[in-house]
Formats: C-alpha cells, sequence, structure tokens
C-alpha cells in the first residue's frame, strides 16, 4: 500500500469468516448525532460544503444549522424507533458537543440499549492533516474523556466527524486505547489495523449506502434508496456463504428521520432482517466476535 | 443549558406538553407559496451573488422566475381555488407594488402573508441594525397599504438573516420567524423583548429544492404524502404542522400542475386536518401553548 496503515490483503486470498450462529452478514446501524457550531472556534477545520440547509450560505445561516438540529429534536426519536422495531441495537457516534449539551439524548439512547462511540468535537471540527501531532493527540484525548465523562463509559469505537483524519490518526487513535475506527470505507469485512501504537481494528463504512452520500450528494430518490439497500443485502447475503459479510449502515436522524423519509427506512429495516442469516450488531459486538475469529 | 445563539432551549418532541390543534386536528397544513420578485438588475452586496452565473444581468434565470409570475401563479392558483386553500404566502413585500393584479388575487382570497423579504435578491446578512430595523418598518407598512393587514412573521429573503434577526423582529412586533427547520411543532424562541415563535417552513417538502434537482411532479406528490401520513399518525398523539412550500415558476409548469391537484386532493381528504396558514398556527400557538412551553422550559434550566 501507498501508506502504513495496513497491508494489502484482497477478499479472495482471506480464511473465510464465519459469524456467530452461522450468520452470513454482520449488520451494523451507525447513528450518527452531530452539532454544527453557531461560529466554530478560530482555526478550526469545517466543510463549508457540508450537507443540509442549502449548502454554504453565509453566517449566521440558520437553514442548514437548524436542518441538522431536527435531528436531534425529532429525528433521532424515529430512527430508534424503527431501529428497535426490528430488534437492531444501534451505534451512535455522537459528538462531544452533543454529550456535553444535551444530557437528554445520552440518557435517552443507552436506555435504549445504544452502544456510544465517539466522534470528535463537533461536525465543525474536524481532524485533517492541518492539525499538528500535539494538537490532534490533545483533541483525541479530550473526546475519549469528554465522553467517559458524559456517558459513563469509555467509547470503544470512534467515527471522525465528515470521516476526517491526517495520516496520523490510526496511530493516535491506537494509543488512545480506542478499540476501533469507522472512517476507512473500503471493504466488506472488519479488519485489522497496523499501527505503531497497539491494535485497531478498521470497522468499514459502506459509502454508496450512507444517508448523506446517496440521499443528498447524490440526490436519490429515498424509495430507489430503500431498494438499494435491500439489493446490496441480499447480494451480501449469497457472498456470505463462503465467507461471512459486513453491511455497516450510517444514518443521520436529520436526514433519514425526516416524516417523508422514515417509513422507506423502516421498510427496508424490515425486510433486511426479516431474512435468516443476518446477525445484528452493535460496533463493539462485531469487532470482539472478529478478534476472537481472525486467524 | 441551549447552545449558542441561545434561542431555542432544546426540547426533544417526545417530551414534551400535548399539542391540541382547533377542532382537535391532527395536523396544521400551511401551504407557502412563494410569491417573490427578483431583480433584473440586482446590487451584489458582496457577499452572496443572487446570479453567479453570468454578469448581470442573467436573463435566463431572471425570466425564468418571472414566468411564475406571468403564467404559474394563475395556473397554481386555480388548483389552489379547487381545493379551498388558503395560503400562508411567504412574500416579497414589492410584489404587491410591481403586480397588482396578483395582490388583488391574493387580497380578494384572504390570503395571509408572512414577510419574504422586499426583493429575494436582497439579503440581510450584510445589513446594519438600523438598516434591518428600517427593513421591517418597510415591510409591515407595505403590506399594511396593500392589504390592510398586520404582518405577523417571516421568512427571510432568500432565507438570509443576521444573528439579531429575531430580535429585531420581536422589537417590530412580529410574532413568528419560520427560517427555523429544526422541529414538527412550534416552539418559542428566545428575544430581548417580546415574545417570537419558530413556525416551521420546509425546504425539503419544497418544489423549489427538488425540481432543481433531477427529481420531477411523480416524487414531489409522493414525499408530501408520505410526510403528511407520518405526520397525520404522529399527530393522534400530540399535533405535528406541515409546510408545503410552492413557488409559481416550479410548481406551476404544464407538466407538474397535475401532481399539485392530485396532493392536494388527497391531503385534504383526511378528516383531522387543520388547513391554515402560519400566521393562524402562530396566533393559535402564541394565545394557547407559548407561557406553558416558556415556564417549563425555565424549570429545566
Amino acid at each position: 500500500m501507498d501508506h502504513p496503515h495496513y497491508p494489502w490483503r484482497p477478499m479472495v486470498k482471506r480464511t473465510p469468516l464465519r459469524w456467530p450462529e452461522g450468520a452470513r452478514v454482520a449488520l451494523c446501524v451507525i447513528v450518527n448525532l452531530e452539532h454544527m457550531e453557531w461560529r466554530p472556534e478560530e482555526g478550526s477545520y469545517w466543510r463549508r460544503e457540508m450537507s443540509g440547509g442549502f449548502g454554504n450560505r453565509p453566517f449566521p445561516d440558520y437553514t442548514r444549522k437548524t436542518h441538522r438540529e431536527y435531528g436531534h429534536r425529532v429525528g433521532i426519536f424515529r430512527v430508534l424507533d424503527a431501529l428497535e422495531a426490528v430488534g437492531i441495537r444501534p451505534t451512535i457516534a455522537m459528538d462531544l458537543m452533543t454529550a456535553q449539551n444535551y444530557p437528554f439524548l445520552v440518557e435517552h439512547c443507552l436506555g435504549r440499549g445504544a452502544e456510544i462511540i465517539a466522534h470528535g468535537v463537533s461536525v465543525t471540527q474536524m481532524i485533517t492533516s492541518e492539525m499538528k501531532e500535539a494538537e490532534e493527540r490533545e483533541y483525541i484525548a479530550r473526546c475519549i474523556e469528554g465522553m467517559r465523562e458524559a456517558t459513563g463509559a469509555t467509547p470503544r469505537g470512534w467515527l471522525g466527524p465528515e470521516f476526517g483524519e491526517s495520516a496520523r490518526t490510526p496511530g493516535l487513535l491506537a494509543e488512545a486505547g480506542v478499540e476501533y475506527v469507522c472512517d476507512w470505507t473500503n471493504d466488506e469485512q472488519p479488519y485489522a489495523m497496523t499501527t505503531p501504537s497497539g491494535s485497531l481494528i478498521s470497522l468499514p463504512i459502506c459509502l454508496d449506502l450512507d444517508d448523506v452520500n446517496a440521499l443528498w450528494e447524490r440526490r436519490m430518490d429515498v424509495e430507489r434508496y430503500a431498494k438499494l439497500v435491500r439489493e446490496s443485502l441480499d447480494r451480501l447475503l449469497e457472498d456470505g456463504e463462503t465467507s461471512g459479510r459486513l453491511l455497516v449502515l450510517n444514518l443521520r436522524p436529520w436526514l433519514v428521520g425526516q416524516p417523508f423519509r422514515i417509513g422507506f427506512l423502516e421498510d427496508t429495516l424490515e425486510h433486511v432482517t426479516a431474512h435468516e442469516g443476518v446477525w445484528t450488531a452493535t460496533g463493539s459486538e462485531i469487532v470482539e466476535w472478529y478478534r476472537e475469529a481472525a486467524v | 443549558m441551549s447552545l449558542p445563539p441561545h434561542r431555542v432551549d432544546y426540547s426533544p418532541i417526545i417530551d414534551r406538553p400535548t399539542l391540541k390543534w382547533p377542532g382537535n386536528a391532527r395536523v396544521a397544513v400551511w401551504v407557502a407559496p412563494n410569491i417573490e420578485h427578483y431583480e433584473y438588475l440586482p446590487v451584489y452586496d458582496g457577499l452572496r451573488n443572487p446570479w453567479p452565473r453570468v454578469p448581470y444581468p442573467d436573463v435566463q434565470q431572471y425570466s425564468h422566475r418571472d414566468y411564475g409570475n406571468r403564467v404559474g401563479f394563475w395556473r397554481m392558483l386555480e388548483v389552489l381555488d379547487k381545493h379551498g386553500i388558503k395560503c400562508g404566502v411567504s412574500l416579497n413585500m414589492a410584489v404587491l407594488e410591481h403586480y397588482p393584479e396578483i395582490a388583488e388575487a391574493m387580497v380578494e382570497r384572504d390570503w395571509d402573508f408572512m414577510s419574504h423579504g422586499i426583493y429575494n435578491t436582497q439579503y440581510i446578512e450584510t445589513y446594519t441594525e438600523e438598516q434591518e430595523r428600517e427593513f421591517y418598518r418597510d415591510s409591515i407598512a407595505t403590506l399594511r397599504r396593500h392589504t390592510g393587514k398586520q404582518l405577523r412573521g417571516m421568512l427571510g429573503p432568500a432565507m438570509s438573516n443576521s444573528a439579531r434577526t429575531p430580535d429585531l423582529m420581536a422589537e417590530a412586533g412580529l410574532i413568528y420567524h419560520a427560517d427555523w427547520m429544526h422541529d414538527d411543532q412550534p416552539v418559542p424562541i428566545r428575544v430581548k423583548t417580546g415574545r417570537m415563535i419558530s413556525v416551521p417552513y420546509s425546504i425539503e417538502v419544497n418544489d423549489s429544492a427538488l425540481f432543481g434537482n433531477h427529481f420531477e411532479g411523480e416524487y414531489f406528490a409522493k414525499i408530501c404524502k408520505a410526510q403528511f401520513d407520518r405526520l397525520y399518525r404522529e399527530g393522534e398523539e400530540s399535533a405535528r404542522s406541515m409546510c408545503i412550500a410552492l413557488h409559481p415558476h416550479q410548481i406551476g409548469q404544464p407538466h407538474r400542475i397535475k401532481y399539485l391537484d392530485e396532493m392536494l386532493g388527497y391531503v385534504m381528504s383526511h378528516e383531522g386536518v387543520w388547513q391554515a396558514t402560519a400566521d393562524e398556527i402562530a396566533e393559535y400557538y402564541m394565545a394557547n401553548y407559548y407561557d406553558g412551553m416558556m415556564a417549563l422550559l425555565e424549570g429545566r434550566g
């Protein structure tokens, strides 16, 4: 590879992976709760074109901020209900500003049996290679410690805001004790990353099925999106006969939790969980199994 | 507990007093046509370019919107009349001066009007505090002069705002701000003086957002129905509001109008729909729920 984070290991050259009880597909749903700051801190990096509202509009841009806030106030409860209805325990990628300022949501998510993973400080404070190493180390430590204080547990997983990493991030995450990272969108199985500071598992999100990618950036018809998820799962179930596959769906409550979208998500989740051979699990459960099973 | 700008306290929709509309309706359906004028030769404020495609004028884009007033509005009006819709218009005030027949048609039907600024090509972001105050004085006077109505609310022109906007709106006597896309119910907005609430508009259930992309009429009708169905279901327990945003140059096209007809037919066939304007929703909420909600939020600290 042109970087040190993992060795080249194509699907066809791997020892077959077996999921619990002969499942062919492990399904994990990551729901992001992210805060867009009123005035991002001086020097912080944020994507001006990030999803929501009308894209990049001048300050104060109530449109995009409040469009995203819809997720925290309304959308999240629809998404959690939809997951609960089919017995999926959610994995919540919650940023630090949400955890610290929305204690109701922390408590509510934990009460629903969710696993909460770290998701940076805010969507308006990304990790990028413009960060100095010491700054990035401090940023990660602040998130882990802050999440521990706010949720009562040390987060085991990490998803960077807007999938942001520097070239040092996997190493720094491992050094901070993070067990798995979801920033890399390159596989249908978990895999071990190579870091100078210990073990880190990559739990790849499927970018094509990521709701922002599909519904926002590619402006897909929500019905077509629902079909896409079903088609994806059907094929993974076939391929999972020989070696278990992974599907990590990444959802935002402000987007997929809108009244006109949630029904399509519900129908799709019903379809995908009705199959024999689908193991629905949190990020940590999948990573634990993988570590035990991996050769 | 709320984060900057400390305007709206966090209140999850599952943890609020039950909301009931008049007649115990489940959903307040607010149809919001944007009746607009975009200037032929706007003045670029240095921050946001109204016509970024070419040096001014942008005849293609200007006239595309002008079509809405010349043709599309009248086609849209037929369908709205057929379903007896009382609109809560999002109005560029200059329309009242430039297009008397449109003004007359709207006044005749006793529609309500929220300000959508003076022109859709003049934005609030760069206004000084005094300019913004003058902007409200002008909007209030213009609406009163042409319609006899008191201005109650605003959706910022082209959804532009300043950080001061809710305070200055309240100071001018307005009671609702539609620029907050954060909820399916009205909620209070904190202001320095007076009282203000959010009556959410929609940028998703919005013809312009869809037809500006690759979506077409069937999809518009489909998502409106899906939006309505979900809110109608949830509204049995605690009422919801639904905004359907329209633009005559988009929905008034010959190939799209039948989908508006079909969709409104569907929505209006339901019992338990309060077809209301934003003014009516705001006034009802202000009279019946604002105090209770504020007391609750204060209590939560």
